[in-house]
């Protein structure tokens, strides 16, 4: 038995079940020359290899086309021809032969300039692993043929992977790598998944099979417990279902702290799903609806009546303030149909509201897609990434614009809608004060900001320990905007991570802040921190 | 051996679908198929060999079959191609 403490918990849990190592096995070939009696053998070797790998995609085509793809790849003529000449001709061996010829076809898909086509040549690597997977006899992991609960164990998850994830085998996720705000700590939250990010050297201490207990409230890995450890952690997790319980029992009660100040709990979402999944909690409205997912998951630039369709299911669902982010793109957020040149700095570079006021025609779009749906709720215009009262202005006037053709075309819209803005960089908190006097509302985005203001990359593993908004730089940052907003009598929300950070609740309430929007799964415990709080 | 000369109409090219298309169809011949792409000679059956051609749009190629059902697989193979493989 092994004690292991963690400090980042990305989703909240506890989880008791066996370990699902989800790592690549060691694929690179044990390559070796064979006499001409043994090459008849390596042959059907290969050959055996190769028929089950196209029995399995065939089986995987079903469901989806890109294996059908990949079958014929797996089928092609010149590359069973290929691997034969090298083990007819050359006397290697099946693994070393097929490396060789995978790697040639790869290097030529690699070396083209189409990205398409580079593409395919990460296809080719594909089927080699699956057949030298077949030639050595080992079996690569896949999330999607789960059957059994289990706690996932890997160096970091990316999106291919956790489309597969399903929430009724998958009790608890580690990984090696990432941070809270990572990919995987998003989806993990949303879906209520224990989870514990960045524990390094994890993999090496883990056995397939073996059982664990993590306790991802405080932080804590059991490898291998005894019977007292697993007695105690089947409690804990009874002990945490219990609190689940009393949780969801707050959810009646508005958030009004201990000495009476009522402050906004809203959520943010991607989708009119996570609207749904976020009404059961309570909610106060929405305090950022993310409009760039409508823009990434898709083919083409939304058109505007895409964008009502959308918009205006969302008001409809939820009768408080839902809060319209712009399109947010850019910096790590990229789209499949059009090219972002590259940059040396992204996450300085064209994002945001600086690609809407250069691509004018786009925002309008989407501003009147916003305008049409405003009629059915109480719908919010927020604006991404401002560092000036130009771009503000900018940005306001094209509202105005569009207001006024869709007077011109007798479109009702509300005519009240409210258009505020993001604080998230460094500048738009020093010029706080004169964006008071014409934002309407102010939500800081605490993930930009607190990287910003510390210069430090958050995604940067070396220096992950420095990204931290209790900083006095962003504390401070956060009181000076929550105070010039009141001075104007505007409200100030917050829309980052740290607004679900119940460690984050108290401060935030001592300076001041109106509304805190978080992902729904950290609505419960900012709930009941807020309840509990009040020190006069 | 029978053969005849042919232009790519596709828009992008002989890539993904059309490539995908044409060497299902090439596949189903009895006799072999052979593209002439300017010095490259291609497999036509090869979805691999097809795609790392990168043979652009409007480039003249000349098909090759050679085998017992020549005359029909080159007529197939002709029509398929002139017809826009699908696109």
């Amino acid at each position: 038995m092994e004690q292991i403490y963690v400090d980042k918990t990305a989703s909240r849990g506890i989880a008791v079940a066996p370990v699902y190592l989800y790592q690549e096995p060691d694929l690179s070939p044990v390559g070796e020359l064979v006499s001409e009696e043994q090459s008849a053998a390596e042959l059907e070797k290969f050959n055996r290899a190769r028929e089950n790998v196209q029995k399995e995609l065939e089986h995987l085509a079903q469901e989806n086309e890109i294996f059908a793809a990949h079958l014929e790849i797996a089928s092609d003529i010149v590359l069973k021809e290929g691997v034969e000449a090298k083990i007819s001709g050359e006397k290697k061996n099946a693994q070393l032969a097929l490396w060789e010829t995978i790697e040639e076809f790869a290097a030529i898909f690699a070396s083209m300039d189409d990205a398409y086509m580079k593409e395919r040549g990460a296809d080719v690597k594909d089927i080699g692993k699956r057949m030298m997977a077949e030639l050595k006899g080992v079996k690569r992991p896949d999330l999607g043929r789960l059957e059994t609960e289990v706690i996932v164990a890997a160096r970091d998850l990316y999106p291919s992977d956790t489309v597969k994830l399903k929430s009724e085998f998958v009790k608890g996720i580690i990984t090696e790598e990432g941070g809270v705000t990572s990919h995987v700590s998003i989806i993990a939250k949303s879906m209520n998944i224990p989870t514990l990010v960045g524990v390094r050297g994890i993999l090496d201490k883990l056995t397939d099979g073996g059982t664990v207990c993590m306790d991802a409230e405080n932080g804590v890995i059991v490898i291998e417990p005894d019977e007292a450890a697993l007695a105690e952690y089947e409690e804990k997790k009874k002990a945490c279902e219990k609190e689940r319980a009393y949780l969801e029992s707050l959810r009646s009660k508005p958030a009004v702290t201990k000495h009476g100040k009522r402050v906004f709990l809203c959520a943010n979402v991607g989708n009119a799903e996570d609207i749904r999944h976020a009404l059961a909690m309570n909610i106060d409205g929405v305090g950022l609806f993310r409009s760039e997912l409508l823009y990434m998951d898709n083919t083409h630039f939304p058109t505007e009546e895409e964008q009502y369709q959308v918009y205006k299911e969302a008001a409809e669902l939820i009768p408080q303030e839902l809060t319209i982010r712009t399109l947010d793109i850019g910096g790590d957020k990229e789209l499949p149909y059009f090219e972002f040149e590259k940059e040396e700095n992204p996450f300085l570079g064209w994002r945001a509201i600086r690609i809407s006021l250069d691509m004018k025609e786009m925002f309008k779009e989407q501003l009147r897609a916003i305008l049409r749906a405003s009629v059915y709720g109480h719908v919010r215009i927020m604006f991404p990434m401002i560092i000036s009262l130009e771009e503000l202005r900018d940005a306001k006037e094209l509202v105005e614009e569009c207001k006024r053709e869709l007077d011109a075309e007798g479109i009702s819209y509300d005519k009240n809608i409210e258009t505020g803005m993001m604080i998230e960089t460094p500048a738009s908190v020093l010029l706080a004060e004169e964006f008071a006097k014409e934002a309407d509302f102010f939500s800081i985005g605490t993930n930009d900001l607190t990287q910003y203001l510390l210069a430090v990359d958050r995604g940067n593993k070396k220096i992950a320990e420095k990204y931290d908004y209790f900083h006095p730089a962003v504390v401070r940052a956060i009181g000076k905007v929550i105070d010039a907003g009141h001075k104007e009598n505007i409200k100030v929300g917050m829309c980052g991570e740290m607004a679900g950070d119940k460690k984050a609740t108290p401060v935030l309430l001592e300076l001041g802040l109106d509304e805190f929007s978080m992902s729904a799964g950290s609505i419960d415990y900012v709930r009941k921190q807020i309840l509990g709080t009040g020190f006069f | 051996m029978v053969s005849q000369k042919v232009t790519i109409k596709n828009p992008s090219g002989l890539h993904a679908r059309p490539a995908s298309i044409l060497t299902q169809t090439a596949g189903k011949c009895k006799s072999d198929v052979i593209i002439i792409y300017g010095e490259k000679k291609i497999q036509a059956k090869s979805i691999l060999n097809i795609m790392a051609a990168a043979i652009k749009s409007g480039s003249e190629i000349e098909l090759q079959c050679s085998g017992e059902t020549e005359e029909q697989d080159l007529k197939t193979m002709i029509e398929l191609i002139e017809s826009g493989l699908g696109e």
